[in-house]
């Protein structure tokens, strides 16, 4: 039983990991590897002329740096907006409060991909293609995050806070001294869930760019070319170089990550 | 005084960004939305004339949509059950003790760690019908990319492999907030494993799976990625969703009236389901 | 942490400008960009073409040429197409290569330069170029853009398995293809099909010529294929000649030779799944390349439909258009276009891709007549041009994506679910027929 349980879980993860493997293998095959009979897994040699050929023939170091800054600026904009908001919220009382936090997260339910004609004439409007502000825009708020964020920040009693300004603590030192180590983990869970969702973005930054040196990577990277010959291996190549250091990281940071996942957005 | 009255717009300059957001990227685009799609649209985006419901008419007349339509609840049917399937799975399969145990948790994750275009590269290029690793190590010629079932398959592949390293890690959390005694005491009580998954895991993870349900409904009724990087459509229209045919209508054809149109009819369908959704779990609860 | 994370986001946003600081540097240049769809053989061959302006013609002239990757040809005009509408001149390149699926939603666009007015001091260059070419993108006696990358659909055939199936010749007429295909076919023991005859699914490039050679020249749409104004109704289905081609069509299917490939035809032509396909000239380096030694390839002349389909092909491939962005680039964009359909640089071009050279004086270059002599599969297309109807003329229609889609739905539909010819004509009619009125609520005011 018990081995049967290791077995069966360890053919389905060789099956799930199978697409990165191969992408790595097939990044040194040669032509010739490809159409072999028998089929190879592994490549006839270490071939590096296809990693030539990606860097030559592309963007990609550009490609990749856009794909990063848009990220991580996007991620601390849309982290601070949220945070900002959820904290407002949960500790200050004011008139239409209510109201306006279900202004704010009511829109959960106008999915950004059903208003992507309107945004994009907004964008272009505002002047904002071919910039990372245009790449970003439509992602700044994010209802869902201010939504969690405010019912993490109402475990802590309104008192707290009342009590730390009577002391002549100011709004921005509550918050950074206090309020986020106490809620590390939330906000680390949904930084990282921001930065793979903006990341990993591909119709709008595909509409609002135009210019080679504003694109992102995952627009570059289907943009290469290379495949339409069937000629694999630089695209493959240009894939692993970029996955590489994050597959590292996610190795390396495997237990961090699968704990930050198990304290929020489970139970309760 | 002047403090006094800086603290009473304290909070809504705080939720200000927030808000222009809201209005700006949500509420406005979704009110011209709506406009466009009773309103005769130039090319150049200005509204022409009001025409009512006639977009709405000629939309439900056209093949192309019928085929959208239909793809797009097709997909929505086959992903979701695939993918809670697949997952959950994973998810207690690998909940054990053990360093492969470990292992196998690091290999479900980790295709979260690959960015999604190039998660679709790679299946594009190993389902390839020539010269792709697929059928060559399955030795069955399959048109992955001519035929319509496979390549609604292939879409539905492809949402696991983008969607289970997110899923997973849920899934496995919540597995693990299952308190070890409850399980042994099942056990010395004869329970089997189905048992125990049955009656004591799946009611305390229950929450979650609503939760990935929903978000995985909302994702297969909204998707367009991979549909423009695998298959843009074809082969006949076969993987041509509801979001793909918006953009080949409002930004291919330029025709922001139909494609409008199309926008709120994606809105109403997601909106529905999460309702059904929400009120079916919330009639769950109350009889527990 | 934080003021980490603020200094690291000052720091690259700092990269950026750098980059863009190092660019203004060279100043006394007039850049111009071109967007192009030139992926694989094709996208090496447009950047040594770029390359080759810039060190030597742009050099002197001090010009320089970026070229822009787009994706596919009508991936270059979904992102031209709203810079077009909004009127506005920012964003937009002063080049950029289409095809003839964006004819009709660029060819009013007030920022279109045309190439008369572009070579009004200097109207030598345009007597060199091939007169079908400049033929097929003239509208109300404007040339609208540069031809660049000409080409006419042909018939490529797999010759080793033509021989083995005692067949000496490619076929001339569907007919003939009906007879070679069912002969071509191989099963398995099983009576699976193991190598098909044809793999095509019929759609808008096929069908200019399938349709628009019949009984000598027939168009598809009013207004001459929309070449005289913009088309209100298809004509394919009240004349006949839809049910003509689809009868022959089915023959064809019914023999159980047909395979209906609509993606990677090249791939399944070049490992030897299929004995004939229907391509562009223009994918003739690719196939050859692919294929290798595997087996020999044929190119013939597109099929016709039956004897008096005596029409021809029209000119396909695409065409450089100029726009204007504000910066008077005017006289850069017309040196680079000389340049570009130059003599020389056309004959690079076509041995490279397999597009027949726009250039008359390319035709008379010893390095062209020799390569022609080694290689005479890429004679083919032009000689099948000039034997053709120069009234054949590719279409100009609106929504161009969704017509594409709609031919091959209708044509599948009719294979699979048994419709007869007339039932398959009227349906895709009508479905068509909405998408040319969806173009006109636009327009109307």
């Amino acid at each position: 039983m018990r081995t049967l349980r290791a077995t069966l879980s360890t053919l389905l993860s060789l099956l799930v990991v199978f697409p990165i493997a191969y992408a790595i293998s097939a990044s040194f095959f040669r032509y010739a590897d490809f159409t072999a009979l028998p089929p190879r897994l592994f490549p006839s040699g270490l071939n590096l002329g296809n990693y030539v050929r990606a860097f030559s023939e592309s963007f990609l170091a550009r490609f990749l740096f856009n794909s990063l800054l848009t990220a991580i600026i996007g991620t601390f904009l849309r982290m601070t907006i949220s945070i900002m908001a959820a904290y407002t919220f949960s500790f200050f009382s004011f008139k239409g409060r209510n109201a306006l936090f279900i202004l704010i997260v009511a829109t959960m339910l106008l999915p950004s991909d059903a208003l992507i004609i309107a945004n994009f004439m907004t964008i272009r409007a505002l002047r904002l293609t071919d910039t990372y502000l245009g790449i970003i825009a439509t992602s700044l708020l994010a209802p869902t995050h201010i939504f969690m964020l405010r019912q993490y920040f109402r475990m802590m009693s309104v008192e707290y806070r009342e009590a730390a300004v009577i002391e002549g603590c100011t709004d921005t030192r509550f918050l950074t001294t206090l309020l986020m180590p106490m809620s590390k983990a939330v906000v680390l869970t949904l930084a990282i869930h921001s930065f793979s969702t903006i990341f990993n973005d591909y119709l709008w930054p595909l509409l609002v760019t135009n210019r080679t040196s504003m694109r992102t990577i995952q627009v570059g990277l289907t943009m290469m070319g290379f495949s339409e010959q069937l000629d694999y291996g630089p695209q493959f190549a240009a894939i692993t170089f970029l996955m590489t250091p994050i597959l590292v990281a996610f190795i390396a940071l495997h237990r961090p990550i699968i704990e930050s996942v198990s304290i929020r957005f489970t139970g309760r | 005084m002047n403090s006094n009255r800086s603290i009473r717009f304290k909070p809504y300059i705080m939720i200000l960004p927030a808000l222009l957001l809201v209005a700006l990227f949500s509420y406005i685009p979704f009110v011209l939305t709506f406009l466009n799609s009773v309103h005769s649209v130039s090319l150049g985006g200005e509204r022409l004339a009001f025409v009512g419901f006639s977009n709405y008419r000629r939309l439900f007349s056209n093949p192309s949509f019928h085929a959208s339509l239909s793809n797009t609840l097709r997909f929505t049917l086959f992903f979701v059950p695939t993918n809670i399937i697949v997952t959950l799975s994973a998810a207690l399969l690998s909940n054990r003790k053990g360093w492969l145990a470990n292992l196998n948790r690091i290999f479900f994750f980790l295709p979260m760690a690959v960015g999604m275009s190039s998660m679709l590269m790679i299946l594009k290029m190993m389902f390839n019908p020539t010269i792709g690793i697929i059928n060559r190590l399955i030795g069955i010629n399959i048109q992955w990319f001519n035929d319509p079932d496979a390549a609604m398959a292939l879409l539905v592949v492809a949402g696991v492999f983008l969607g289970i390293g997110f899923d997973f890690l849920l899934f496995s959390a919540a597995l693990r907030n299952v308190p070890n005694d409850l399980k042994e005491v099942a056990l010395i009580n004869g329970a089997n494993g189905f048992q125990i998954f049955r009656h004591l895991e799946l009611p305390l993870i229950a929450p979650t799976l609503v939760f990935i349900v929903v978000t995985n409904i909302k994702n297969a009724m909204l998707i367009s990625a991979p549909v423009l990087i695998l298959t843009e459509g074809g082969p006949f229209r076969s993987t041509q969703t509801l979001v793909y045919q918006m953009y080949l209508e409002g930004f291919k054809s330029g025709n922001y009236a139909l494609g409008s149109a199309i926008a709120i009819v994606v809105f109403l369908l997601t909106f529905t389901a999460l309702l059904i959704l929400l009120h079916l779990e919330r009639r769950r609860i109350y009889y527990q | 942490m934080k003021r980490f994370i603020i200094l690291a986001t000052i720091a690259l946003l700092t990269i950026p400008m750098l980059f863009a600081q190092a660019r203004k540097e060279s100043e006394p240049y007039t850049t111009i960009t071109w967007w192009h769809p030139n992926s694989g053989l094709a996208g090496t061959a447009s950047e040594e073409l770029i390359e080759t302006f810039n060190r030597t013609v742009g050099k002197e002239l001090k010009i320089r040429v970026e070229g822009v990757y787009q994706g596919k040809a009508n991936d270059v005009l979904t992102k031209l197409k709203p810079i077009l509408q909004s009127k506005d001149q920012r964003d937009l390149p002063d080049l950029a290569q289409l095809d003839g699926s964006a004819v009709l939603d660029i060819r009013d666009a007030a920022q279109l330069i045309t190439i008369d007015e572009l070579a009004k001091d200097d109207p030598g260059h345009l007597s060199r170029i091939v007169e079908a070419t400049l033929n097929s993108i003239t509208y109300r006696d404007r040339i609208l853009a540069m031809p660049f990358n000409a080409s006419t659909i042909l018939l490529y055939y797999n010759k080793d398995a033509f021989a083995k199936a005692g067949i000496d010749r490619p076929p001339r007429t569907l007919d003939d293809v009906k007879t070679a295909a069912a002969k071509l076919r191989q099963t398995d023991d099983k009576g699976r099909t193991t190598f098909w005859g044809i793999a095509n699914v019929p759609t808008t490039y096929e069908l200019m010529v399938w349709l628009g050679h019949q009984n000598g020249l027939t168009y598809l749409t009013d207004y001459e294929n929309g070449h005289t104004g913009a088309p209100t109704k298809v004509l394919f289905d009240e004349n006949g000649t839809m049910v003509n081609f689809l009868t022959r069509w089915q023959a064809i299917y019914d023999t159980g030779s047909l395979a209906n490939l609509t993606s990677d035809l090249n791939g399944a032509f070049a490992s030897g799944q299929v004995a004939m396909i229907l391509a562009s000239t223009s994918n003739l380096s690719t196939i050859a390349s692919m294929v290798g030694d595997r087996f020999e390839v044929g190119v013939a002349n597109m099929p016709m439909v039956d004897e008096n389909a005596t029409g021809g092909v029209n000119v396909g491939g695409g065409a450089i258009w100029a726009f204007d962005t504000g910066k008077n680039n005017q006289r850069a964009i017309w040196e680079f276009l000389k340049f570009a359909t130059g003599a020389e640089e056309q004959l690079k071009w076509h041995i490279a891709t397999g597009y027949f050279p726009v250039n008359v004086d390319t035709y008379e270059l010893p390095e062209f007549k020799a390569h022609l002599q080694e290689n005479p599969l890429f004679g083919v297309a032009s000689r099948q041009l000039m034997d053709s109807n120069p009234k054949l003329q590719g279409l100009w229609v609106p929504s161009a994506y969704q017509i594409y889609y709609a031919f091959q739905s209708g044509i599948l539909k009719m294979l699979e679910e048994k419709q007869t010819p007339q039932e398959a004509s009227r349906a895709i009619a009508d479905e068509i027929n909405g998408y040319l009125q969806e173009y006109h609520l636009m327009k109307a005011r």
